[in-house]
């Protein structure tokens, strides 16, 4: 497997408190990778471990297959990132704090610069001072820095803080067109399940500082079945009519009159036409649909370890 | 390492770096000749003893120094700015040491340059305004130039002694800055402790290269976020 962030029991002590234990992290080339967990729980810990802001306490990390450590960190090259909010010179231009950055990294182009401005709609706006700047335009301008020296991985986390709906919709076609045309992988977070659920392919769950599983979303959808709910007030002869009628056999009677339908073959208006017209009432019809927020609960609340 | 260096003028506010600068370069060029004139005319006895008290007066520095301490360190430290450097592939001590390589030249150049507009100042000053008996003589211009040099290296390296514990250690602006002022009055204060000031000035010297080793030796552990 081509991995470009494999980690092998990171873990993070301060003050005697373990803040993330035993992470073993993988994350595939080409792949958006969503992080979950809740607040504390040890998302940006593992994410500042990976750029080098901060130093395992034991552990080792790989990143495109070299090992990260403080005397081996040409690595970073390739890695752009956006941990907990953006950091910016306040007193320098927009232009002025990508300059920095590429001058640090060896890397030159002021055109790119200029690109990477016009990537996150921040063109014409260069040359005004960061601490003129709204949270939604840091953010932009964080992840123009982010994407500048077009790198090989992002880590972004909360990279929708901030902004407003359109700019989170921008952010998100952002990512897909970096991810889709220019093959970076992304590590992500938010505390948005939604977020994440419309972005990666693939989650981690944290919970108290350990990665409990990782899983691909397209497993979740195929483990977690969606189904058809309705409440009828005669659920023996609404089963037999759906039976006979529409050949729906996948069903079962959950408790009195609910039945829960997992045969998706027909449609909600469907049953609810068969019903009517054989004179059953419909007291309630609902679609669930299992998301990640459901798989998110599951695991949060003694979802075993993937060990 | 020069690149480096660079970059680190380029992250400072330097618009309120040269103005504190300028602060300080108008005091400093001024007061030896406004001392002599007004608290202690006994150093207006000859050129030698103003030569003296112009040394004196350029600890001042000392201060500044620590200023330069709280912009290119604790600053970094409170805005977070320093994680963006953690985050690039530069070792974590090589970037301190660019940091204290900044510093070091900063003060000393202005240092250097204070000495000498402080000198002329002072000497155009007792052309117009008679404050220092007599003319400067070869030798005391020898002297002036060797107490310039040597000056501005000790000064240099005093100007660190806040540097690794309250700069990094304990990232605290309030407590580096009254510690440089300490610092900086110490040698006046060295007779009452019967000690010559130039003693004192050496230890303070050798305490602040003790600093710029630890701050950057320790750059992993104690410079850690």
């Amino acid at each position: 497997m081509n991995h470009v962030v494999k980690t092998s029991g990171l873990t993070k002590q301060v003050k005697g408190k373990n803040l993330v234990t035993d992470i073993n992290l993988h994350i595939r080339k080409g792949e958006i990778y969503g992080f979950l967990g809740q607040n504390g729980a040890g998302k940006t810990t593992i994410m500042k471990m990976l750029t080098g802001i901060t130093k395992p306490t034991s552990g080792e990390i790989e990143l495109f297959g070299q090992m990260l450590s403080e005397r081996s960190k040409s690595v970073l090259k390739r890695v752009g990132s956006i941990i907990e909010y953006p950091i910016l010179f306040e007193h320098l231009t927009a232009l002025e704090n990508l300059k920095l950055h590429c001058e640090y990294l060896g890397y030159y182009d002021e055109k790119g610069m200029k690109h990477a401005l016009d990537m996150v709609h921040l063109r014409g706006i260069e040359d005004k001072k960061v601490k003129e700047f709204s949270l939604g335009m840091k953010q932009r301008l964080g992840l123009a820095r982010a994407i500048v020296v077009k790198p090989e991985l992002i880590i972004l986390d909360e990279p929708t803080n901030g902004l407003d709906p359109i700019g989170i919709k921008d952010i998100r076609d952002l990512i897909f067109m970096l991810n889709k045309e220019y093959g970076i992988t992304f590590l992500l977070s938010s505390h948005i399940l939604g977020e994440i659920e419309q972005v990666a392919n693939r989650i981690g769950v944290i919970k108290n500082g350990r990665l409990l599983n990782e899983v691909a979303l397209e497993e979740i959808r195929k483990q977690h079945t969606d189904y058809i709910e309705l409440l009828t007030t005669n659920a023996e002869k609404t089963v037999y009519l759906l039976e006979k009628e529409l050949h729906i056999s996948n069903m079962k009677i959950i408790q009195g009159n609910r039945i829960r339908i997992y045969d998706l073959s027909h449609t909600q208006n469907d049953i609810s036409k068969l019903l009517i017209q054989n004179d059953i009432g419909l007291e309630e019809i609902q679609k669930h649909s299992s998301s990640l927020e459901d798989y998110f609960y599951k695991q949060i609340n003694g979802g075993g370890m993937n060990d | 390492m020069t690149k480096l260096i660079q970059m680190e003028w380029k992250k400072l506010n330097q618009k309120t770096v040269w103005m504190e600068l300028l602060i300080y370069m108008l005091i400093l060029i001024f007061f030896p000749a406004f001392f002599i004139k007004v608290a202690m005319p006994a150093f207006g006895q000859s050129y030698a003893a103003a030569i003296e008290l112009n040394g004196f007066i350029q600890m001042g520095y000392v201060l500044f120094g620590g200023s330069l301490i709280n912009h290119v360190f604790i600053e970094e430290y409170k805005n977070k700015t320093i994680s963006l450097s953690f985050g690039y592939p530069i070792s974590r001590q090589k970037l301190f040491t660019a940091k204290v390589l900044f510093i070091a030249l900063f003060v000393f150049f202005a240092t250097i340059i204070t000495f000498i507009l402080s000198g002329l100042t002072t000497y155009l000053l007792d052309q117009f305004f008679p404050i220092i008996n007599g003319k400067p003589t070869t030798s005391d211009m020898l002297e002036f130039f060797s107490s310039m040099m040597i000056g501005s290296v000790l000064i240099t390296l005093i100007s660190f002694i806040p540097l690794f514990y309250f700069g990094i250690w304990k990232r605290a602006v309030v407590p580096a800055i009254i510690c440089s002022i300490f610092i900086m009055q110490l040698p006046n204060f060295s007779l009452f402790f019967n000690v010559k000031p130039d003693v004192v000035v050496i230890i303070l010297s050798i305490l602040g290269a003790i600093s710029i080793f630890l701050s950057i030796k320790t750059a992993e552990s104690v410079g850690e976020i």
